[in-house]
């Protein structure tokens, strides 16, 4: 199993490596044609580009491999999902975005697997990096943190991540993880009325979720609702998360929802 | 074949007109050795502007992919109807994205009870597997499902049994679908007592992989056991199942529901989420 300091490790080995490779292989190709005219430079040419398509091909056939991890850390097959990142991560990658996203990879993989310390970690290693050509990593990866400071009992620190979200355009799938996650924050700072804003655009999102998720949605939900006076609205909730998920286990997760079914 | 692979040939030619230039001395091979050596570096410039043309149009075409489906799943299935239209019209940048589009295209005309043609664009999909695994299992779900809804009862069959053999406990909301799927074929064939039995047995996995449609898994246990006669559990199961979904989308999604509704109080959501 790779550790999250090792893996950001070979982060910054690599992409010092691949900065100097690609400047060797621009710095090739630029005296190749400015330095005149002969076989030397057309060869020296010739090769630098030959030399870059095949990197280049290398690296989008492996980012095509690479799609993979995702649905298998989705589907719970985490032991098979960390043997293929491990690889990603080891092998050596020419662009800094492939790399990033193994390294995102692996954070999403230790939030699944509730390794909150090391998920922390690796989204903020992630997020130390210039994301402006991957936003949606950007987004996903501040969810993450957030949620994951939330786990350690970081409330300042899963705020200040939390807060960057609300000025971005974000997908169905983000705007719902964000939902969890801010439902989760409020509730954990008694901020009862603001969860009850906008409630059935909530509800409806909720609608959406994977089960746990909606379960731990509207619980939280129905807590707000019976802390507020609306215990119709409260029923309701409760019954829809028991309905969804074991109660149990919701609580054990969540030990504040507890009060719902006493 | 793309421009690409034009500016790619070019630049062999040119390279290797330079290379065969340079083994001559006369003034005429000098010149055109200078001609193509300079006329390497914009085509070099040319690909890589290609290259990132490609990318961006891909990825284009990628976001609409995924606002459709986003669209499908918050259920605004006129916009999303009209724009996965023009979508299809255009040529696609990859398989993967018409494919999926083509999914997108069967759930739509699901949606408006086409089913004849969602199972013809569905056969098309898994037929020329153009989707992964986890998808391919999905689509032959939905497939199963719409041929319950025709009542192509042998086909629905033979598709439940090809989806068991398919590991579907390795596969997203696997074993729970399955299950769905069979518990519908038995409360459509006249089978309740089976479908009990399953709903029973699969309770826990469709509440862990259906989400919100484990309603759909209530609802039509409430079915069973109104066949049997047995009204206390019917009306027990149809108000859990109203709880997770209104009655007009279940019966929307089951047309066998509608005496239900009928015959057992749906639960009310509050006025505040209504």
């Amino acid at each position: 199993m790779i550790s999250a300091e090792r893996a950001i490790k070979t982060l910054q080995r690599d992409t010092t490596i691949s900065s100097v490779l690609r400047a060797v292989l621009f710095g090739g190709m630029f005296a190749a044609a400015v330095t005149g005219v002969g076989i030397v430079p057309v060869m020296v040419l010739l090769g630098c580009g030959v030399a870059w398509a095949i990197v280049s091909m290398q690296a989008a056939r492996r980012s095509y491999l690479m799609g993979d991890s995702p649905s298998l850390i989705a589907s719970g097959q985490y032991d098979e999902a960390e043997e293929q990142i491990e690889k990603e991560i080891r092998s050596f990658w020419q662009f800094k975005s492939v790399k990033l996203r193994g390294l995102h990879h692996l954070a999403v993989l230790r939030h699944a697997q509730r390794q909150w310390r090391e998920a922390a970690i690796l989204s903020q290693a992630i997020l130390r990096q210039r994301l402006t050509t991957m936003p949606g990593v950007a987004r996903t990866t501040r969810l993450m943190l957030a949620d994951s400071l939330l786990e350690l009992g970081d409330l300042p620190g899963a705020h200040h991540a939390l807060l960057s979200m609300y000025a971005q355009k974000l997908s169905l799938n983000e705007a719902m993880n964000l939902l969890v996650v801010q439902l989760d924050y409020e509730s954990r700072i008694g901020a009862w009325q603001a969860m009850l804003r906008n409630l059935a655009h909530k509800v409806q999102l909720a609608e959406l979720m994977p089960s746990n998720s909606a379960a731990r949605v509207q619980a939280m939900l129905a807590l707000a609702a019976r802390q507020d006076g609306k215990e119709e609205l409260a029923q309701w909730l409760r019954r829809r998360a028991e309905l969804l998920a074991d109660v149990n286990e919701l609580t054990a997760h969540r030990p504040m929802l507890k009060q719902l079914w006493i | 074949m793309p421009w690409f692979s034009y500016v790619a040939l070019s630049f062999l030619l040119m390279t290797v007109i330079g290379l065969f230039a340079g083994s001559n001395p006369s003034p005429f091979f000098k010149s055109m050795q200078v001609t193509t050596s300079i006329m390497i570096v914009p085509a070099l410039v040319a690909a890589a502007v290609g290259a990132i043309v490609n990318v961006r149009r891909f990825r284009a075409q990628q976001a609409t992919l995924d606002a459709i489906e986003e669209m499908i799943q918050l259920r605004r299935w006129e916009p999303a109807g009209m724009l996965l239209d023009r979508f299809l019209s255009m040529p696609m940048r990859s398989v993967g994205l018409w494919a999926q589009a083509l999914v997108d295209l069967a759930s739509l005309l699901g949606r408006h009870h086409r089913f004849e043609d969602a199972i013809a664009v569905q056969s098309f999909v898994i037929e020329n597997e153009l989707l992964d695994d986890q998808s391919d299992y999905y689509v032959r779900f939905a497939r199963a499902m719409a041929m319950l809804r025709e009542d192509h009862l042998v086909d629905a069959d033979r598709a439940i049994s090809d989806l068991r053999r398919r590991d579907p406990e390795r596969m997203s909301g696997g074993a729970g679908g399955l299950a769905l799927v069979e518990i519908y074929r038995d409360v459509k064939t006249g089978h309740p007592d089976e479908a009990i039995e399953l709903f029973a047995k699969y309770l826990p996995k469709m509440q862990q992989q259906l989400g919100h449609r484990v309603a759909d898994a209530h609802a039509l246990v409430a079915r069973a056991h109104d066949l049997l006669g047995q009204e206390p559990q019917a009306r027990a199961a149809y108000e859990r199942a109203t709880v997770l979904a209104p009655p007009s989308e279940l019966q929307r999604r089951y047309p066998e529901l509608v005496k239900l509704a009928e015959k057992y109080p749906a639960t009310v959501a509050p006025g505040e989420v209504a």
